[in-house]
């Protein structure tokens, strides 16, 4: 693997849509290496649809990515990739034991390695109780627990979280950033979207607004608190995200 | 939660090959009742009420006892709807609940997803048919003349009808698309494709029209497979079937080649 600094490297990255829906509109962003790194907009920004790209389950329209100095669709680079997706989607056929196992076993893992591996990660994300039980008859807070100990399971060195706590109770949060955090100690990068702002200020390095399909501002919670001459977050995220749609909010409400 | 050890997986793409494989062969085993016993009793039933029930009315087929002649088609025709339907509902179901998702973000080619699933759908039929063929061959009288005949025919119409499930799963928008194909394309070609009669003894012009559905030459060549009696010559049929079977597995891999549907 070629030195570098970049986990992951997008350059002029495009998606339209057979509908023409113009979701990414050549989108630039590097994510260092070992960060935390925080992509936030409204829904319909692009984020998903991003996410999608990096991860080979979207076909760019153009542009290209890179992870860790390899091309976006080689095997190396998805092999480095882990993915909790928003909705969980999980196999109904497999319990949990076994939908750990399967995902070992489509990352290249042997039966002994996959299965030691799926043990470990029921324990670690308490699954215990759960092990035999099929994905449709576990709680929503079970199966973003599972989502989660899948992405993990082969130990990417970038893991993507999209809205990861949403619709998760207060103690699961808790519990699920404090191992993240860990993970990130460890070294791992991690690419995480958020609709809670208090959370992305709290645990990234740096953060990314998306918008329209263009990334609109960058920098540390603090650093881009300064430029913007704001005290909050949110108020960044209202004036470089939202601003636009608020203010066209406003003149609409406005007596004629 | 406790951290755990970091470990570095090295990329074994036929692993992952093996593993779907190895998924799609379980969720046809947990479901065997409705993948493996109903297509096999249903055939039965077809061999038990045409043949042994109403065999001895009918006059002998090309030299064959009817109870015999029906055998081969049968068998032809449920491992062809089992290749299908397993392959069409396993991958509706997979993009329809996005857990495919797991595995198109694998490290896996997309040969080899394909080939993994049309592994899946080949293991159904094939189980289905052996189990009909040793319990049909004594129940019947039917023999096994040409094996090797046999077992070409049977791997081109498990792969030709494994690939044309998955197109029929990538393109189908509900559930209702996919019964659609096997209820009235499928099922009708495959009886009008000779599965109870001779097309010799339509005449013409319905003999030639027979020869138009690429359903007579699966069941022509599966027939010369078991008992040595066929309506075309078997190379004709078995060329012909390759023919069939490189033009559904091509486009098959084009869907997972290029993501067509698969993905956004």
């Amino acid at each position: 693997m070629p030195p570098t600094s970049a986990a992951l490297s997008i350059k002029g990255l495009t998606k339209r849509y057979g509908d023409g829906t113009l979701a990414l509109d050549g989108l630039d962003l590097d994510v260092p290496d070992g960060s935390f790194f925080g992509l936030l907009g409204p829904n319909g920004a692009g984020k998903t649809t991003l996410i999608g790209a990096v991860c080979n389950l979207v076909r760019p329209t153009a542009g290209e990515i890179s992870v860790f100095g390899n091309p976006g669709s080689s095997m190396q680079a998805r092999r480095m990739i882990g993915i909790a997706e928003q909705e969980p989607n999980l196999d109904k056929f497999l319990t949990v034991f076994e939908t750990l196992l399967y995902h070992g076993g489509y990352y290249g893992m042997d039966k002994d390695e996959a299965g030691e591996r799926a043990e470990q990660m029921i324990d670690a994300f308490d699954l215990r109780a759960k092990r035999d039980v099929e994905a449709p008859r576990l709680s929503g807070g079970m199966r973003r627990r599972l989502l989660l100990a899948r992405a993990l399971l082969h130990r990417p060195n970038l893991v993507i979280l999209d809205e990861p706590t949403a619709g998760v109770d207060l103690e699961l949060r808790h519990e699920l950033w404090s191992y993240i955090r860990v993970l990130h100690e460890q070294g791992t990068t991690i690419l995480l979207t958020t609709h809670y702002l208090e959370e992305a200020e709290a645990l990234c390095d740096e953060i990314a607004m998306i918008s329209g399909g263009r990334i609109v501002a960058r920098d540390t919670a603090k650093g881009l608190k300064e430029l913007h001459g704001v005290a909050t977050l949110e108020e960044v995220y209202l004036k470089t995200v939202a601003g636009g749609r608020i203010q066209l909010a406003e003149e609409a409400a406005r007596p004629q | 939660m406790t951290p755990l050890p970091p470990t570095r997986v090295e990329p074994h793409p036929w692993r992952g090959l093996a593993w779907l494989t190895r998924r799609e062969c379980h969720r046809v085993l947990k479901l065997w009742k409705q993948t493996i016993l109903a297509p096999v009793i249903s055939a039965l039933l077809f061999m038990i009420v045409f043949g042994l029930s109403l065999g001895d009315s009918i006059a002998r087929i090309n030299g064959i006892e009817y109870q015999v002649y029906i055998v081969p088609g049968l068998i032809a025709m449920a491992m062809a709807q089992a290749a299908y339907s397993n392959n069409s509902s396993t991958i509706f179901q997979a993009r329809n609940d996005r857990y495919l998702d797991d595995i198109l973000s694998a490290p896996m080619s997309a040969w080899q997803v394909h080939l993994g699933y049309l592994l899946g759908g080949a293991m159904r039929s094939l189980l289905i048919g052996v189990l009909l063929t040793a319990v049909a061959l004594p129940l019947t009288g039917a023999t096994l003349d040409n094996p090797f005949e046999l077992l070409v025919a049977v791997l081109l119409l498990t792969t030709a009808f494994g690939a044309l499930g998955i197109i029929v799963g990538v393109y189908a928008q509900s559930w209702d698309n996919q019964s659609f194909i096997n209820n009235l394309v499928i099922l009708p070609l495959i009886f009008l494709g000779g599965v109870f009669y001779s097309v010799t003894r339509l005449g013409t012009p319905w003999e030639q029209i027979s020869h138009i559905n690429p359903l007579f030459y699966v069941v022509d060549a599966t027939r010369y497979g078991f008992l040595g009696a066929s309506d075309v010559n078997p190379l004709i049929s078995l060329s012909i079937v390759a023919v069939i079977t490189i033009i559904l597995v091509t486009w098959s891999q084009y869907l997972f080649s290029t993501g067509h549907r698969l993905k956004p």
